[in-house]
């Protein structure tokens, strides 16, 4: 039985040595969010700006394009990619999540022949490359004519997102102590009773913590993005890409608005789950 | 003598509602027999694990198995001719081709360079990380950021970094030497600036991993080592690294696995040039199959692509399963 | 080579978990630290080894004050509660690492571990790691860990509080054998009476972060000087009765009233005389100690019995009436519950205790010169 070790002091050298590291780690983050204030020539001025007079116009040119006569331009699609990443991702990894924790349930509880073996598969099919099934699914895609929909997309990161969310659940599921549910069915309740009034209350956080990391591997997809969305439904980091477009004078000012936006979301839910961070980057196969 | 109700009712108990096929619930013919037979005891399992089998076999071991079937075509996507049985021909081209080769060599300097690089640094992050201090969390969490962040906007912004004129890299080094530096413009310079990319995005990950080791060292230990009067090294080595050794070969067998996958970065920032210099095998793969068609091809190195991955999927599994039987 | 602490105090925040103790241990003695769950004894013995800092008061060992000295500095062994054993190491490598520090060579390093496994029967399991062990087998270890270096003390922390019965009783005889043959003053901290009365040469039993009693196993057992340390030693419990007391009579006895009215004349000793009458007082008598007769008299009290318990040997009866009284006979002895009883309080074992503290101070012990305070 171990005593957890608290976490000791540190003294002062070391906390500024740790601060000015971990500062200095952040810089290149740092620079992105400063460059979404700066204006157009601030940005790529030689030598780099760090003192500027910062401006909104960036965060307002994601929304609205410029328009010739000084008002307010025409909305750009920004806010449609927006929407879309936040609809087709926390739609998605809602789908996963719910079917996932069926799936892990069954493994956790319901253990069948060969179970070990199932579950590598399915974490085979989360980390091998996703260049393997392109092109099938492209063209799976267009002879459905799943391209470029909704559809099309959901399904597939709901697929994503499955193995993780069958890892990342059964972990939770195997921590519970049995014998709550061996109580209950004394007590006379049904397996559906067990699993919804015992096994998933004990696990609500947990899967809030899935339901979140899901989001965030899928809210910064690229390929399949690239290749299955449509105009109608494309995602931010597609979007992104697109605006870069490979020259040089690229409005950097832009896509660090973008980036930022993009971020915010990502960076506030990582900090709720700070205590599950461990178990989420890992899919579930460390828990400490 | 009162009648004493069975404390312990068969029917209800745990055991046989474990699964333990009821005799029962076989159900006789009819249109109760198939809903019978879905509710039994023994269906369960499958039963709750069927959605998750049915969506993952649709989009991922469906698509596999056609694609294992196209590469032992001739298929080309954009051309409306029939395929032809090939056999093992485009493996054997494949495998037997300069280029593919080189592409595997470029990739595996990008791996381990980069998994090394994430070893060093997340390592040395964790030491940092170790200790409590006034805002530290913040700190952690602005350390965690660069794993946030999409792939694509770190391939943008660091494309930004490096560029000749008005990055920042190039001035950092400008100032050294006076020259403009144009790091992308080297094959050497361009795969160092993808690997510095991606190691900085996944060291923190890294971290993680050591500092959840570090963290668990019971306390009781570091102060026995005080008494017996352990020197800081010594410490280290027979206390500490026991602790994070196995989960330092699971990060890096897990960054080995997902660094291998490279694309987007790469994609981004030099689109696989100068040339091929930074062609990873996932570009590779990408680029005969989008843009040179040869879909049979593709999914033939595709496959071996996979059988690589198969292999350190199973150390990963395997790591994880001695680490939890060790369980220090 | 011995311990001192003055008026050694530890607080945590607004808890003080140490409370201005005085404590003295000869070289050569074993001294336990007795007491509750939560009364300071194990962070007094941190105090010792260093491990935590001693806000006020002075720590000294071997008359040299260590109150600035880190744990390392200190020398001292100690072996904790949860063995701290290095779980990557083998148990030889475990024994050898104290040495280390010592700049002995390589052979001189083995001559010792090798003498130490002989002494704790450690020789087949030399190259196994501690997740390979038996529970008593890593106690051992941890034992020997401490015993393989010249400290300049022994401290050990609950030693066997992790063992179950049967080799917690076989591990008691082999660590007192052990501990005989050190030169060095050893505290040990336990929550176990039955461990402290066979082990040590004077127990100091602490409660709330004081020291309620400094003295021999048989003086704590046989004059605890308090109703704490009264009921805190001796299984089952000591019987604690309230009762008035009315008066004195001849021959050193004293008459008091029970809870429920009845009378007792008991022999009291010299203590006696400071009492005043009419004060209310704590009678205390071992379960053991109360003897069932045939005949009511001046120094019985008459109770029906509630509850048998045979504890094999011995039965324990428990008697009727609020003072919950409990007796405990040899098993041959007939009892039956319902059964009224007379039960006599014998002389020279039934303790007063006036506002908490012990009145009737009986003949202590000779004490074997050897392991004098």
């Amino acid at each position: 039985m171990a005593i957890r070790r608290d976490i000791g002091k540190a003294g002062w050298g070391q906390s500024a040595f740790a601060f000015a590291v971990g500062i200095v780690y952040f810089f290149p983050v740092l620079w992105i969010i400063l460059t979404a204030f700066k204006t157009r020539p601030d940005a790529l001025a030689t030598p780099p700006k760090l003192f500027f007079t910062p401006t909104l116009n960036n965060f307002r040119a994601v929304f609205f394009r410029q328009s010739s006569t000084g008002g307010e331009g025409q909305a750009t699609d920004f806010a449609l990619y927006f929407f879309n990443s936040i609809f087709v991702a926390g739609t998605a990894v809602l789908l996963a999540v719910i079917i996932g924790t069926l799936a892990a349930y069954a493994f956790s509880r319901h253990p069948l022949r060969g179970n070990d073996t199932y579950l590598f598969i399915i974490l085979t099919t989360r980390m091998m490359p996703p260049i393997i099934v392109i092109i099938p699914i492209f063209l799976m895609f267009r002879v459905t004519g799943l391209a470029g929909g909704y559809w099309g997309i959901l399904l597939l990161y709901t697929a994503f997102n499955i193995p993780f969310s069958i890892w990342l659940v059964k972990s939770f599921f195997d921590e519970l102590n049995p014998e709550i549910e061996d109580a209950a069915r004394m007590d006379g309740a049904t397996d559906w009773r067990v699993f919804f009034g015992v096994c998933i209350p004990q696990i609500v956080a947990g899967l809030a913590a899935t339901f979140v990391f899901g989001l965030i591997l899928t809210w910064n997809e690229f390929l399949f993005a690239l290749l299955l969305t449509g105009v109608e439904t494309r995602t931010v980091p597609v979007a992104m890409a697109r605006t870069l477009g490979g020259n040089v004078g690229a409005d950097y000012g832009l896509l660090a608005a973008i980036v930022t936006l993009f971020l915010i979301p990502i960076f506030f839910v990582t900090f709720l789950l700070q205590n599950q961070l461990l178990r989420g980057v890992t899919f579930g196969t460390v828990k400490k | 003598m009162a009648e004493v109700a069975p404390v312990l009712d068969p029917e209800k108990s745990a055991v046989a509602a474990r699964g333990a096929p009821s005799t029962g619930a076989g159900g006789g013919g009819g249109s109760g027999g198939f809903m019978d037979w879905l509710k039994a005891p023994e269906r369960r399992g499958p039963l709750l694990v069927a959605p998750a089998i049915i969506v993952l076999f649709v989009m991922n071991i469906f698509p596999l198995l056609w694609s294992f079937g196209l590469s032992f075509f001739n298929y080309r996507a954009n051309r409306m001719k029939e395929p032809d049985f090939v056999g093992f021909r485009n493996f054997e081209r494949v495998l037997t081709d300069e280029d593919v080769w080189e592409r595997f060599q470029t990739t595996a300097i990008i791996v381990g360079s980069s998994v090394l690089l994430q070893l060093i640094v997340g390592f040395l992050l964790a030491l940092l990380f170790a200790r409590q201090f006034p805002m530290r969390r913040i700190l952690m969490m602005l350390v965690l950021t660069p794993m946030m962040l999409s792939f694509v906007s770190v391939g943008v912004f660091f494309k930004l970094y490096y560029e000749p004129t008005f990055g920042l890299v190039s001035w950092v080094v400008n100032m050294f030497t006076d020259q403009p530096f144009a790091l992308l413009a080297t094959p050497e310079g361009a795969l160092a600036g993808i690997i510095l990319a991606d190691a900085w995005m996944w060291s923190p990950f890294v971290m993680l991993l050591v500092l959840a080791g570090l963290v668990s060292v019971p306390k009781y230990l570091y102060e026995a080592a005080e008494i017996d009067r352990a020197s800081t090294w010594r410490r280290f080595r027979t206390i500490t690294f026991p602790y994070i050794k196995s989960l330092l070969l699971l990060a890096v067998l897990f960054r080995t696995i997902e660094t291998f996958k490279i694309f987007d970065i790469i994609y981004i920032i030099t689109e696989g040039g100068p040339g091929t210099a930074t062609e990873s095998i996932a570009v590779n793969v990408y680029r005969v199959a989008f843009q040179n068609f040869r879909t049979s091809q593709s999914a033939a190195l595709g496959y071996i692509i996979l059988f690589i991955v198969i292999v350190l999927t199973n150390l990963y599994l395997y790591s994880v399963n001695r680490r939890q039987q060790e369980a220090i | 080579m011995s311990i001192e602490l003055r008026a050694a105090t530890k607080r945590y925040g607004a808890l003080t978990a140490v409370n201005a103790i005085d404590l003295d241990v000869a070289d050569g003695q074993v001294l336990c630290l007795l007491g509750p769950s939560g009364c300071g004894k194990t962070t007094t013995l941190r105090m010792i080894a260093g491990l935590e800092g001693a806000d006020e008061g002075t720590v000294s060992i071997g008359g040299r004050v260590v109150n600035e000295l880190s744990a390392r500095e200190r020398n001292v062994a100690m072996s904790f509660q949860f063995y701290a054993l290095y779980p990557s190491l083998t148990v030889a490598e475990n024994l050898a690492y104290p040495l280390h520090a010592e700049g002995l060579s390589s052979a001189r390093i083995r001559e010792r571990v090798g003498e130490v496994s002989q002494v704790l029967q450690l020789d087949g399991i030399l190259a196994r790691r501690p997740g390979q062990l038996a529970e008593g087998e890593k106690q051992r270890v941890a034992v020997g860990r401490s015993i393989v270096r010249d400290p300049t003390c022994f401290l050990f922390d609950e030693p066997l509080s992790r063992l179950d019965v049967q080799l917690r009783e076989k591990m008691r005889g082999e660590i007192k054998e052990v501990l005989q043959g050190l030169s060095r003053p050893t505290v040990i901290v336990t929550h176990d009476q039955l461990e402290a009365l066979t082990m040590a040469d004077r127990i100091a039993v602490m409660r709330d972060g004081r020291i309620e009693q400094v003295d021999t196993p048989h003086e704590v057992f046989a004059n605890p000087a308090n109703l704490f340390v009264a009921g805190f030693i001796g299984t089952p419990q000591m019987n604690l009765l309230e009762a008035v007391y009315d008066r004195a009579l001849d021959g050193g006895r004293g008459r008091f009233t029970m809870e429920g009215g009845q009378t007792l004349s008991i022999e009291i000793g010299a203590g006696i005389d400071s009492l005043p009458a009419g004060a209310t007082v704590t009678l205390g008598i071992r379960p053991r100690n109360l003897k069932i007769v045939a005949e009511a008299g001046e120094d019985c009290l008459s109770f029906s019995i509630d509850l048998i318990e045979p504890m094999g040997a011995e039965t324990l009866a428990h008697l009727s009436g609020g003072a919950g009284l409990r007796l405990v006979t040899d098993w041959r002895h007939p009892l039956a519950e319902g059964e009224q009883v007379h039960v006599c309080f014998p002389p020279g074992v039934t303790h007063v205790f006036f506002e908490e503290k012990l009145m009737t101070a009986r003949h202590r012990m000779p004490v074997d010169e050897e392991h004098a305070a």
